[in-house]
């Protein structure tokens, strides 16, 4: 008995945890009848995957779907490049400031979107770049940059100095040190650092709410959160998009569970 | 060269972090102490009115207790429930377990705005599966509003909140639970302490540097946490749930007054350093220690 209790608590628990995802993926195969119905059931025989159809012809999620994925691409690449950069020059020069450098992308990181915002607002109209994907992935690959390059900081770390070493006597530049023997030996950490970045702006509403306006340049979260106030009576479809848009996030997390909590863990113990 | 290497290395990042987070911020300060707004841009340098107008705000006094007791009661829920699971998954050798954990980390790798979505789903008056349940057993009416009452608003925003987090505290103290030295309590077991006496002698203490990490990087994250509550009630019903970075939004982009809106993101600011000068601290403590 004592050893049973836990597990069972443990899946009561979880079930209950689950409960409101679960009761959105059951919404997103009902048709509107069936979610307008009182009292609420959770299977009815009438599901199908109509709504997931609907909510592509009849919302913008098309659209949404393209600009969520052109953003998180290019946050991702223009990330990795930039953080590597200076990951490497963390990892492996002495410099001065160096301290100084690493509390300013310390601090930043802890900069709350809030008190940015409205002259982030300002600089991008005046750039041409407010409700422009240009405009959005630039602040993502910002807000992105210092988590990114304490992830690699860490893993340029764990590489011994003396594989680079022996590349820098066989006549190698430092730079060709980097690209030719620590970005291939760090790579899987690389790889879980892109992740990361990709789902942070996949994810990120706040600065894609304010910086975009037209549907053209909205992103996913922005149109999923738009229309809880606008079309509360297409519940399933909403939710079909709630729930087409958290499978790639679930499918990442699943793949890279270890790396993803190690980086949790990394993440706020810095 | 080889001296400005590393200053060539870093410049990239640098660039992004100035334009986009150093500038603005400084930029925010200089709107804080002018008139602007939106459509003839700054205007008149107006000292500390700004602030004044901010302070003199009913809404802005409602809101910061909202976003106090949002921060803090959304984290502790979230700390009691991930320290209670991390406690049962700790317990449980069954070869299931990384399974759970992976299932009970859903809340937190999904978007935040799915997660607010699903929970104002979930609370929904009359179609919502909650309220299903709970008239049909009796605890309330049918088609009781929880997000249109000024007086459980802000509690439902606070449980999706903690629905939100609670992953994280979760294998976080996971985590903490593994690194107790077992020996610890194997002296207890000899020493015939009950089950509960390790629990208080032993697990508790140890696991609080982790604990003080947790709810510190919470109510930081919560305090500045604008989705949950946009996404379910837009800081509604009559400010019942408003909090300050959804304020910060309103000042400027629903009244267009972009001085008041500076002036209290910077005040947001002002708390959020610190709040997190309070966490270096921690975290040096835990180093030392």
């Amino acid at each position: 008995m004592t050893k049973r209790l836990p597990v069972f608590l443990l899946a009561i628990l979880t079930l209950v945890m689950l409960l409101p995802f679960l009761w959105t993926v059951a919404t997103s195969f009902k048709p509107l009848p069936e979610v307008n119905r009182y009292p609420p059931v959770w299977v009815s025989p009438s599901m199908s995957l109509q709504p997931y159809a609907d909510m592509f012809f009849y919302l913008p999620f098309s659209r949404y779907t393209a600009s969520s994925l052109i953003v998180a691409t290019s946050a991702t690449v223009l990330t990795l490049g930039a953080g590597s950069l200076a990951a490497f020059a963390f990892a492996r020069f002495r410099f001065r400031w160096k301290k100084a450098f690493l509390l300013l992308f310390l601090l930043t990181q802890m900069l709350p979107g809030a008190s940015v915002i409205v002259p982030l607002f300002q600089l991008l109209r005046a750039a041409g770049l407010y409700d422009t994907h240009a405009g959005l992935i630039l602040v993502h690959t910002a807000v992105l940059l210092p988590f990114t390059i304490w992830l690699l900081h860490g893993f340029f770390s764990a590489i011994p100095t003396e594989v680079e070493d022996a590349a820098l006597i066989d006549g190698c530049s430092r730079l060709e040190a980097l690209r030719r023997v620590i970005l291939p030996l760090a790579l899987p950490g690389i790889g879980a650092t892109a992740l990361f970045a990709f789902l942070g702006s996949w994810n990120e509403f706040f600065f894609a709410l304010i910086l975009t306006t037209s549907d053209a340049t909205r992103t996913i979260p922005v149109g999923i959160g738009l229309f809880v106030g606008e079309f509360e009576d297409v519940w399933n479809q909403m939710a079909a998009a709630a729930v087409l848009f958290s499978i790639p996030p679930l499918l990442l997390f699943a793949a890279m569970r270890k790396t993803f909590v190690r980086g949790l863990a990394a993440g706020a113990l810095q | 060269m080889r001296r400005s290497l590393p200053y060539l290395l870093l410049a990239p990042a640098l660039l992004f972090t100035a334009f986009v987070l150093c500038y603005p911020l400084a930029q925010n300060l200089v709107n804080s102490v002018r008139e602007v707004d939106l459509v003839h841009g700054p205007g008149r340098w107006n000292g500390l009115a700004n602030y004044r107008h901010v302070f003199a705000d009913r809404e802005f006094w409602l809101a910061l207790r909202n976003t106090a007791g949002y921060a803090l009661g959304g984290t502790l829920m979230a700390l009691g429930l991930g320290l209670a699971l991390a406690l049962l998954l700790d317990r449980t050798t069954a070869h299931s377990a990384p399974f759970v954990t992976c299932l009970l980390s859903l809340p937190w790798v999904i978007s935040p705005v799915v997660a607010g979505f699903a929970w104002k789903w979930l609370l929904n008056d009359h179609f919502g599966i909650l309220n299903a349940w709970l008239s049909a057993a009796g605890i309330v009416g049918p088609g009781t509003s929880w997000l249109g009452n000024p007086r459980t608003a802000l509690l439902c925003v606070m449980a999706a909140r903690a629905w939100q987090f609670y992953p994280f505290a979760m294998v976080m103290f996971l985590a903490g639970l593994e690194s107790i030295p077992a020996e610890q309590y194997e002296a207890a077991s000899v020493d015939g302490a009950s089950a509960l006496r390790r629990f208080l002698a032993i697990t508790l203490p140890n696991l609080r540097p982790v604990s003080s990490v947790l709810l510190l990087l919470g109510i930081i994250w919560s305090f500045n946490d604008f989705t949950m509550v946009f996404v379910m009630t837009r800081g509604g019903p009559i400010d019942a749930s408003m909090v300050l970075p959804v304020l910060v939004r309103e000042f400027s982009f629903v009244h267009f007054d972009l001085g008041k809106g500076s002036a209290l993101s910077i005040v947001i600011f002002a708390v959020l350093v610190l709040l997190s000068g309070l966490y270096l601290r921690v975290l040096a403590g835990r180093e030392r220690a």
